[in-house]
């Protein structure tokens, strides 16, 4: 359990003089749910792309399952991604979305059938052939959840997979994420909501492109004496504001 | 009134710190205002010529001689092997390597020594009506200048000019083909330009990134899909041109269509380049105007004979691929030419499809890997 399935060594990235990630460490363990937490504008997404290999690292190491992402790209293959910005081509419906990313993932066309019959469990008949601009937020959430793990990636990247859905969408999102692993998927998950802290198994807090706060969320707030995440986050970002 | 100032400085930033848009915004005029000013004239200096002189005589050398002294016409003799015939000549007519047959009867010489009326023959491509009506007045000032020297034969001195594949020089048979090569090179391109920059708009470029299909895979794939729209849209136009217009498909629809494939594919692979060189789909739809619409229009043959064009623009038409469809479509269509006639026109517009799929899946790789 404690064996890092993800490191991140010294991750710095810069645009012109402005330093998005500041030379950050941190693990993710193997079947663990990680919540990478922060404020906008705080370097998560730009540290998930570049775990993803979807932005260039200005210096530093990214070691998946062992191997170094600059050295082997074909490491990417054991990472599946949703992204906050897209996640499925609005105007495709549910099925012709999986029928894509299958096509793209290079399954074969009985593996693409097999995914196909699996997403009736998630979608209702009735909407399977309705263009996802015009499915319920839950569902096309879900959708795309699918979507993510095509490829049967090993850690799953979800970058803010719940901002702009409401609570209960919200609350049937995470326990897919626990159903998914249970599956021994290992799961880095960004947010900005504090309050989704109590999900995961461990957080890392990043403010400004550092990491201001690392652990389980329960030992943290009994190490800091404090009643919430929120508070913590908060103090924390007063120590490093005052630094 | 207050709120003008800083909607209007609101506005200056947007105009002034997007730098792609404003080169396209300030490159067009200027472009336009030289093409139009300095290089672009209706004014013909290099009339491809066939001769057909029956005669061989002194007297119809001399008649020879008045066409070929001046900048106007310029002769283009027989390649090896080709006969010395009307035929031939008629073939190099249909394929736009001359414009016009100059014909001598064989007893020219004897008529005119006789005092007998003579005709001499002229064929003209009627396909460029303007241009055709240029030829015929340029024709009619070298005739009065050698009956000048020859008053002696005004009266005898016949002149038969025939207007081939458009008799009544109008207008929309030369100016509707043409124009289905500027749509159909803009139509392709656009198809493809916004594809890429939608993507990238959207983010789900991130997602066709990190998948393992292969970057050829998606350029051919995306080009593909566009194929049948573009053939779509070039049948709607065709059908438009036959039935509206009245203008006549004396070719070969198939080979038409044979070459429209290569020549779409030219345009998609355009538009997928301009998509991967623009960040966004604003951008790209101008990019995609700016290169296709502006030079297919003025420096492709379409309204200004190539022959008509500065030197250096000249040049440039070579590497438009509407100056190479043109001459295919207004034979095919016009002339009733067959694949034979346009195989050279066909094989550079397949080099330009090979060479910018290529360079397109080059770029796209290495935004990739630029990405990562």
């Amino acid at each position: 359990m404690n064996e890092n399935i993800i490191e991140v060594r010294e991750l710095k990235k810069k645009f012109g003089d402005f330093i998005a990630v500041n030379s950050i460490n941190f693990g993710v363990r193997k079947g663990e749910i990680l919540g990478f937490l922060g404020p906008n504008g705080a370097g998560k997404t730009t540290t998930i792309k570049m775990i993803m290999g979807l932005l260039s690292i200005t210096s530093g190491d990214i070691i998946i399952d062992g191997i170094n992402l600059a050295k082997s790209k074909e490491v990417k293959e054991k990472l599946g991604y949703m992204s906050q910005k897209f996640s499925l081509y609005p105007k495709l419906s549910a099925i012709e979305n999986i029928e894509f990313f299958a096509g793209i993932s290079g399954l074969g066309k009985k593996k693409i059938k097999s995914k196909i019959d699996e997403l009736q469990d998630i979608v209702q008949k009735d909407l399977l052939d309705r263009s996802v601009d015009k499915l319920p937020p839950g569902i096309k959430q879900k959708v795309a959840l699918y979507a993510s793990l095509i490829p049967d990636p090993d850690i799953l990247l979800l970058d803010e997979p719940t901002s702009g859905v409401d609570p209960e969408v919200r609350r049937n999102f995470w326990q897919e994420i626990y159903n998914i692993k249970k599956r021994g998927k290992t799961i880095l998950v960004t947010t900005h909501n504090l309050d989704e802290v109590e999900y995961a198994d461990r957080i890392v807090i990043l403010h400004r492109g550092n990491i201001i706060v690392e652990g389980e969320p329960s030992e943290l707030i009994r190490e800091h004496g404090v009643d919430s995440v929120e508070t913590l986050f908060k103090e924390a970002v007063r120590d490093y504001e005052g630094n | 009134m207050k709120g003008i100032k800083p909607v209007t400085r609101k506005e200056l930033y947007h105009i002034f710190r997007d730098p792609k848009s404003l080169i396209i915004i300030f490159l067009m005029p200027v472009i336009m205002i030289f093409l139009y000013g300095y290089a672009i004239s209706f004014d013909l200096n290099n009339i491809n010529i066939g001769i057909l002189d029956y005669s061989g005589s002194e007297i119809s050398g001399k008649f020879i001689g008045k066409f070929l002294h001046n900048d106007y016409f310029t002769r283009v003799g027989l390649k090896s092997g080709e006969h010395q015939s009307l035929g031939t000549y008629e073939k190099k007519l249909k394929a736009g390597e001359i414009d016009e047959i100059i014909i001598i009867p064989s007893d020219f010489s004897k008529k005119v020594r006789s005092g007998i009326p003579v005709e001499v023959g002229f064929v003209i491509d009627g396909s460029d009506s303007n241009t055709a009506n240029i030829i015929y007045q340029y024709n009619e000032m070298v005739i009065f200048d050698f009956l000048e020297e020859y008053q002696n034969i005004r009266d005898i001195f016949k002149v038969n000019t025939k207007i081939y594949f458009n008799p009544e020089l109008k207008s929309a048979y030369f100016f509707i083909p043409g124009l289905i090569a500027v749509l159909l090179l803009m139509i392709s391109a656009l198809l493809t330009s916004l594809s890429i920059s939608r993507e990238k708009e959207s983010g789900s470029i991130d997602l066709i990134f990190i998948s393992p299909v292969k970057s050829y895979e998606i350029i051919i794939g995306k080009t593909i899909a566009y194929v049948f729209v573009a053939f779509a849209v070039e049948s709607i136009i065709l059908l438009f041109s036959k039935f509206w217009f009245g203008i006549p498909i004396k070719g070969n629809l198939l080979v038409l269509f044979g070459f429209s494939l290569i020549y779409i594919f030219t345009g998609l692979s355009l538009g997928i380049m301009i998509s991967i060189t623009t960040p966004d789909q604003k951008t790209s739809m101008l990019g995609t105007l700016l290169v296709t619409m502006l030079p297919s229009i003025m420096l492709s043959g379409f309204i200004f004979p190539l022959t008509s064009l500065a030197e250096p623009l000249r040049l440039i038409s070579n590497i438009i691929p509407a100056t190479y469809f043109l001459k295919i479509i207004r034979g095919v269509v016009l002339k009733g030419a067959s694949v034979s006639d346009f195989l050279f026109n066909g094989l550079i517009l397949l080099l330009m499809s090979v060479i910018l799929i290529f360079l397109a899946v080059r770029k796209f790789s290495r935004m990739r890997r630029i990405a990562g």
